[in-house]
């Protein structure tokens, strides 16, 4: 089935802001959402109070309610909001829908935001610390996992973080692609030092003083093999967000505004993020026709991509997303990554900010933030002349953005 | 102390056969298709009628990882462990961990066999070890 492409051009983003980025901040996430959102207002040159329209990832994921910033920030109304589940494959998702409803008429200026205060409330790496994997309280005697998404067949058996669950999909693209331990530890370790270096010359990352060399990146401890130390995102406390509203009154804003050319979903059987139990071969991350609706909604080939930020829980995703959303031929991502890089003198320059890996984690929505400094000429990391780049999830939720 | 799993209508039969030594799936008793973990209705056909089958408990092993750091304190005495999706013979795949063996010599492909462990009381979990 073709799409009318509603999107294409017809929204974009004019407004974006961060916090600090930090293991540990002072401020509890929501005050963390709320200096954000004031940010990428300024940014944008609107007053948060003519706000209309509020995007954000689903609890327990995003534990700051639109209803607590609404009071926060004194908005008058918001006249459209809308939540996606899913974690990071709410990444092109909550994108979609701001752009969808400034597209549509249904709100004016939509913010989309993200905030974590991983040191104070649940972390994505520790399953007993009330992360939104799951929560199993501690108690003197055993543990019972409730059965929600099929946590109940991996708990018990010790399959308790994405870290672990990314280890199998890369054992298993060692084993069907034939990959050495040497070539597997050489393509993750590129990625990972790929984006340090994107990180050190970035000063708003949290890994930006840390150098990282070879003998440390494999020299590192084993957090769940083949993944090191290295290949695993940080966590942190920081919020990031984006003011979206359409294309005409993007216009009347700035100069620069950045386009949405195309921001797509897609939710295949059992490809869910985490989705472990496909019929096919476990790396189809997702059905080919999901990246292809993506290019064929925006307009644009692969070819027109200057910049990717691809979603990097781990630095198998990266890897990954190369072949899935078609930059690599399958089973061909890792040659790529070895012989081509994904670094600033390579065909398609990945993680510019330094990604979850040495950035910041911020579940995919620093990585649109990038690209908006990409898209602006304003990146720290700047591809000389990016028009177009893409943001992606594992999964195949993703968003083009055009300036 | 063990991590154990929540029971519900649909998924308490698994557990229990486990606790009586089979290794089962849900079978669509309209179309034969054998789904793990079970599911409300036939992906493939829709019906309702679903039952289980007692499956050989041999395959072989899909993928694995050996955890080294533990992300929950009931497994911190426990690493090395090996989590593993073991591909039925029957065909389904489910997670296990692998026994038996020490975990830097499990590879993919790996021929495994069910076992049954019994982790806390009344509570019974499928692992698998090479099988000869």
């Amino acid at each position: 089935m073709t799409r009318r492409p509603v999107i294409r051009n017809t929204a974009a983003i004019v407004g974006i802001g961060q916090t600090a980025y930090a293991k540990a901040l002072e401020p509890t996430a929501w005050e963390l959402a709320v200096d954000a959102i004031l940010s990428a207002c300024a940014d944008a040159g609107v007053d948060v109070a003519d706000v209309d329209g509020m995007c954000r990832f689903t609890a327990p994921f995003e534990t700051v309610s639109e209803a607590m910033l609404v009071r926060a920030l004194g908005i008058r109304e918001l006249a459209f909001f809308a939540q996606a589940p899913h974690g990071g494959e709410a990444l092109g998702a909550v994108v979609a829908h701001a752009a969808a409803a400034v597209s549509a008429g249904l709100a004016n200026i939509v913010v989309v935001y993200r905030a974590l205060s991983q040191s104070k409330g649940g972390r994505f790496g520790r399953a007993d610390r009330g992360g939104p994997g799951g929560a199993a309280a501690e108690g003197a005697g055993d543990i019972v996992v409730p059965e929600q998404d099929n946590l109940s067949f991996a708990w018990p058996y010790g399959l308790m973080s994405p870290g672990q669950l990314f280890a199998l999909w890369a054992r298993r693209y060692a084993a069907v692609h034939h990959l050495t331990e040497e070539d597997l530890t050489r393509t993750l370790g590129t990625i990972a030092i790929t984006q340090r270096q994107y990180a050190n010359n970035n000063p708003a990352a949290m890994m930006r003083d840390r150098k990282l060399d070879w003998e440390t990146y494999a020299g590192a401890r084993m957090i769940s093999e083949p993944l090191r130390l290295f290949d695993l995102c940080l966590e942190n406390d920081g919020a990031c967000a984006f003011v979206v509203t359409s294309a005409e009154v993007a216009r009347t804003l700035r100069g620069d505004p950045v386009y949405v050319l195309a921001a797509t979903q897609t939710l295949a059987p059992y490809r869910e993020p985490m989705g472990i139990y496909v019929p096919g071969e476990l790396l189809e991350l997702f059905p080919s026709a999901a990246a292809d609706r993506l290019f064929e909604q925006a307009g644009v080939t692969r070819k027109d991509i200057d910049v990717a930020e691809f979603y990097d829980a781990t630095s198998y995703m990266p890897l990954r997303s190369l072949e899935s959303y078609g930059f690599a031929a399958d089973g061909q991502g890792w040659r790529y990554v070895l012989e081509q890089g994904t670094g600033p003198d390579s065909p398609l320059p990945v993680n510019t900010h330094g990604g979850h890996l040495s950035e910041a984690y911020l579940h995919g929505m620093n990585g649109i933030v990038e690209a908006v400094r990409q898209l602006r000429g304003t990146a720290s990391n700047q591809v000389a002349g990016a028009a177009v780049a893409l943001v992606g999830a594992p999964a195949g939720s993703a968003t083009i953005l055009a300036r | 102390m063990a991590i154990v799993p929540g029971m519900t209508k649909l998924t308490a039969p698994y557990w229990d056969a486990a606790r009586d030594g089979r290794l089962v799936v849900q079978e669509c008793r309209s179309c034969g298709r054998l789904t793990h973990p079970p599911l409300p209705a036939c992906p493939d056909c829709h019906s309702t009628e679903l039952g289980w089958r007692e499956v050989s408990g041999h395959g072989t092993v899909y993928t694995y990882t050996v955890v080294r750091h533990p992300t929950h304190f009931a497994f911190a005495d426990r690493v090395p462990y090996v989590i593993a999706l073991v591909e039925l013979a029957e065909g389904p795949r489910l997670i296990s961990g692998i026994t038996g063996i020490a975990p830097d010599e499990v590879r993919v492909g790996m021929p495994v066999r069910v076992v049954f462990r019994e982790v806390a009381d009344g509570v019974t979990l499928p692992y698998f070890e090479p099988a000869p």
